[in-house]
């Protein structure tokens, strides 16, 4: 029974950082109609800059998390200007193979400027866990799991209570209509895509202290992003936020009980089994495309 | 017949290369890697450049041929469901060869017909998860694939010519006209199908599948077959890959070869029959040329550049474009290479 | 356009083939390590650990008159990617003596490419008793296999009271091996044998394996795995409250790396490893220890280092010797030259005994083994 509460405790933690990445990934495609291949890539710049503000910049724990998600908003709404924009309008297997570029490119690139030996981030957390009873707790996961779900919690009252947030909303719901109603579309695509950016590099950042910090981190990430925002249905942001803390229970689950070597191919089996029985997602609302 | 005239005036220049090179074993074995991930290439051109379904999981049935292939010229001893040990002796490489392409095509009927249920998006996510799938159990099925260990000692393969009797391709330059035989076969047979009927039906689809069902085109029957006989073919050049480097591990399934070949195809020309084997001779050398002056890490991230170039320049590839650049120039003479046309 | 596009390959190839053409005065050494990867750090530290004593021989005049040139590539981690790179380190550089590939996967993969070519290779790291049992007459290690750390470690088995013993290993032949040797040698002693666990070498959270080991009822955990998991692996048995007796083996742990990670983590944790950069007066050759170490230093190199950089050092010194021995640069002296080492490395001699089928005997020779302790903060030498 321990062993089970224990599993049910790492999935909680696990879990808000996938649901992190899987809102970020399901705004920018709802929204934008882009598949974003370099959300693995922002997950894995968002480590590198806590890492370097940690480290090098000697910016402290707290304070570089924030340097983090503001180092992915500017990424991402770089990538916007420099990449979408000019091909709103391409087909979509454009845009994807536009952005696979993109993400080979950061990857490398973050290859080549720190090297392929991982990097672990210190924190200030004790290493010694909270005890629940039989189950224990690392300090430091239990920020995570704190910053994650403060962290969704800004981004719903971001989507449902700001005017940026309403002009989304307008957007998702018809891009031409909303145009017309005085909604600066282009706009509203660059902030959605340096949001959806900054939340994965938050998740990066957050989840880099917990593991170490190597280049290529960020391609089963994304993989699992995917995996998510299938499984919540593209688009849909709850069903990404409910579809991450599935993903994580299967996962430790599948870990814990069957086997580890499996834990990564949960989320794929997910998918496969999603689409074959319920295409649309576990909570679909917004429309199916395709 | 002058329609084929490129394409025979490659094939020539590739038959003399060796002869021009001597006997040299580390560009040799550039170019039978490059001839095999090219057929490749070849093959997810008539998903991705004919039909129009970008399927991002094509390494899946290049690394099942390539283990299936391995495994059957290996033998191996498992125990699967309930105690049921099953055990294989080891069989010649040219039956692995043909079981591949069988295992493969298997796939790739099963990939189709998920094509017709999900497209876009959905269909891009789902073959990216299914080659990963077969990743991580190609990685966790020690007792079958070895895991992370590697399948080593895979047998070359042997070959009964008439007149030579049994030979065993054990040398590079042997290797390299087989890939060379297979590859033309392949380009044979790519452009005999998009010719026929069947082409016009897959060409149709993608132009237009609302019309193109309204005059009786069984988009799920054609999808299929083209998914079949481009699994097929990936399947036959894994298998070529696993004989030839007699080592394969579960990295045979990385999301990175994919790319490699993608970029083969958009960059050489999708939907074109040349293109891909441009753009692979291209892309699969580059880093052979680009090594002596810049680390792997800097040749990655010229490859994204390139993908993305290729997209806001040139977003129909090489081949195309040089062909509109040939014609222009003599404006009268006639396209000499099938170029899909855009509206 | 035809035309055009034929030239291509071919000047491509014209390039290449200048840019491989072999150097007439210097010896080049082929090394082939991971430098990307779940291995990057480690492997890393062996390449900076080679250079360390070329630059040491050269400085001193070479070998045979000439320098040595050392020719790294990068296996990435991945065995086919290491039979690739010797491939192309052997046809194309044209190094007639390697050294790698650090993994035991790797040099696995790459040992037929070395019968192929009838080249020799320093094996420096890798562990796995296959790589000597398997009748390749080109190999010779420096590094202990499994079956001889396990047989250093029996007289300790006792002294530290081992009863029931758990195993958590990295899946690949190196940590599979490392678990059925040592497994057999305590299964002799009478210790009792409980759960195997694996991890997939590039694994990051092994909390679902470690929730597992934390029920069971063994008093010791032996774990085969490279430093960056250890690392992962303490932190992560902190925070679940895991409390056994810690042994790692293979050699590749770093420890001072681990108390710099890990923390307090790591305390209580102990380690079999092949090298006491700590304590250099109690090394076999303390002279050359003090000298490789400042000069570690020197070079600005992490101290933490050391215990995986000194087989790059004495590989390269071992490959040296090797030359001057066989009395030629090319493939088969050199290989000729490896059976009449006999030089005092860092971690003992290096003599070459015959291992391995008759006939295609591989070279294995016996470094000293030593268990060390993590004591508040400290590397320590257990009394037993």
């Amino acid at each position: 029974m321990t062993e089970f509460l224990q599993h049910l405790l790492n999935t909680l933690v696990l879990g808000g950082t996938y649901a992190l990445l899987g809102i970020g990934l399901t705004l920018i495609f709802g929204i934008m109609n882009v598949v974003n291949f370099t959300h693995g890539a922002l997950y894995t710049v968002g480590a590198y800059v806590m890492y370097l503000a940690v480290t090098a910049l000697g910016l402290g724990f707290f304070a570089a998390l924030p340097t983090a998600i503001l180092g992915g908003l500017l990424l991402g709404a770089i990538l916007d200007l420099a990449l979408l924009r000019p091909l709103r309008g391409a087909d979509m297997d454009t845009t994807m193979l536009v952005m696979i570029g993109a993400g080979i490119v950061l990857q490398s690139g973050t290859l080549w400027l720190f090297g392929g030996v991982a990097k672990s981030i210190p924190t200030p957390f004790p290493d010694a866990p909270l005890q629940l009873g039989g189950v224990s707790v690392s300090w430091l996961r239990l920020f995570v799991l704190s910053a994650a779900l403060a962290l969704i919690g800004l981004t719903y009252w971001l989507i449902n209570r700001t005017r940026l947030g309403l002009a989304m909303r307008a957007t998702f719901q018809d891009h031409d209509t909303a145009a017309l109603m005085g909604v600066n579309v282009r706009l509203i695509y660059t902030a959605t895509f340096a949001i959806g950016s900054s939340l994965a590099a938050a998740a990066g950042a957050l989840l880099g202290p917990v593991y170490v910090v190597f280049p290529q981190m960020g391609g089963m990430a994304e993989l699992k992003a995917f995996a998510i925002v299938i499984l919540g249905g593209l688009g849909n942001v709850t069903g990404a936020a409910i579809g991450g803390f599935i993903l994580a229970l299967a996962e430790e689950l599948g870990a814990g009980y069957i086997s580890s070597g499996y834990r990564d191919a949960m989320g794929f089996l997910i998918i496969i089994a999603v689409l074959i029985f319920k295409p649309t997602g576990l909570f679909a609302k917004a429309e199916r495309i395709g | 017949m002058n329609q084929h005239l490129p394409a025979l005036a490659l094939l020539a220049a590739l038959v003399a290369v060796p002869l021009a090179l001597g006997n040299e074993p580390y560009l040799l074995n550039a170019l039978i890697t490059t001839g095999i991930v090219t057929i490749a290439a070849m093959s997810l051109n008539l998903l991705l450049g004919f039909t129009g379904q970008l399927s991002l999981g094509h390494i899946a049935f290049f690394g099942i041929g390539a283990y299936v292939s391995a495994l059957t010229s290996l033998g191996f001893d498992v125990e699967v469901f309930g105690g049921l040990r099953v055990v294989h002796e080891p069989w010649p490489p040219v039956v692995g060869f043909g079981l591949a392409v069988l295992a493969t095509a298997a796939c790739g009927y099963l990939v189709g017909r998920l094509s017709f249920r999900v497209r876009g998006a959905y269909f891009v996510i789902v073959t990216i998860s299914f080659a990963e799938v077969v990743r991580l159990v190609a990685l966790n099925w020690v007792e079958l694939t070895q895991g992370p260990l590697a399948l080593t000692g895979i047998p070359p393969f042997s070959l009964w010519l008439p007149g030579l009797g049994t030979t065993t391709l054990r040398t590079k330059l042997q290797n390299y006209y087989l890939v060379l035989v297979v590859g033309t076969l392949c380009y044979v047979l790519i452009a005999r199908l998009v010719r026929s009927r069947f082409g016009r039906a897959m060409r149709g689809l993608k132009e237009n599948e609302s019309l193109a069902l309204s005059v009786g085109i069984n988009a799920t029957r054609t999808l299929t077959l083209a998914a079949v006989i481009s699994a097929a073919m990936a399947g036959a050049a894994g298998s070529l890959y696993a004989h030839y480097l007699r080592i394969i591990d579960p990295d045979v399934f990385l999301f990175s070869t994919t790319v490699t070949m993608v970029i083969m195809v958009v960059g050489g020309g999708k939907g074109t029959l040349l293109g891909p084997v441009v753009g692979g001779l291209i892309f699969g050398l580059l880093p052979v040329a680009l090594r002596p002056v810049m680390v792997p890490e800097a040749q990655w991230m010229v490859f994204g550049l390139v993908l993305i170039v290729i997209q806001f320049v040139m977003p129909r590839g090489i081949v195309p474009g040089l062909v509109r650049f040939a014609t222009r120039r003599r404006a009268s003479a006639p396209a000499s290479v099938p170029v899909e046309v855009r509206p | 356009m035809t035309r055009s596009l034929t030239i291509l390959p071919a000047l491509t190839l014209a390039f290449v083939l200048s840019a491989g053409v072999a150097y007439a005065q210097a010896i080049r050494i082929g090394v082939n390590e991971p430098l990307t990867g779940p291995f990057a750090a480690s492997g890393t530290y062996v390449v900076n650990g080679a250079r360390i004593a070329a630059d040491e021989i050269n400085a001193k005049g070479g070998v045979l008159g000439k320098k040595l040139e050392l020719v790294v590539e990068d296996n990435k981690s991945n065995p086919t990617e290491a039979a690739a790179v010797a491939e192309k380190l052997i046809t194309s550089d044209k190094t007639p003596v390697l050294m790698g590939a650090w993994g035991s996967s790797l040099t696995l993969a790459v040992m037929p490419k070395l019968a192929d070519y009838e080249t020799p290779m320093l094996v420096e790291t890798s562990s796995s008793g296959k790589i000597t049992t398997s009748g390749n007459p080109y190999v010779f290690r420096i590094s202990p296999p499994s079956a001889l750390e396990a047989e250093a470690f029996a007289p300790m088995v006792e002294k530290l009271g081992l009863k029931k013993v758990d195993f958590l290993a990295i899946n690949n032949d190196w940590g599979r091996g490392a678990a059925a040797d040592f497994g057999k040698m305590l299964k002799g002693k009478g210790v009792t044998v409980g759960l195997v666990e694996t991890m997939d070498q590039g694994a990051q959270d092994m909390s679902a394996q470690l929730s597992k080991l934390k029920g069971s009822d063994a008093d010791t955990l032996l774990i085969t795995a490279a430093v960056d998991q250890l690392t992962l692996l303490f932190k992560q048995m902190a925070a679940l409250g895991l409390k056994k007796r810690i042994i790692t083996t293979g050699g590749s742990q770093n420890p001072d790396q681990i108390i710099a990670q890990a923390g307090t983590a790591a305390e209580g944790t102990m380690h079999l490893t092949t090298f006491l950069p700590w304590y250099p007066e109690k090394t076999p050759n303390p002279a050359a220890t003090a000298y490789f170490i400042a000069e570690w230093k020197k070079r600005g190199f992490e101290f933490a280092g050391v215990t995986e950089s000194f087989r790059g050092y004495d590989g390269i010194r071992t490959i040296a010797a090797a030359i001057e021995k066989g009395g030629g640069t090319d493939a088969a002296s050199i290989r000729k030259g490896f059976w009449s080492v006999d030089l005092t490395g860092l971690n003992g001699p290096v003599r070459f005994a015959k291992a391995g089928p008759a006939g295609s005997e591989s070279g294995q020779s016996k470094p000293d083994v030593y268990l060390v302790k993590i004591d508040g903060g400290k590397v320590v030498v257990p009394e037993l």
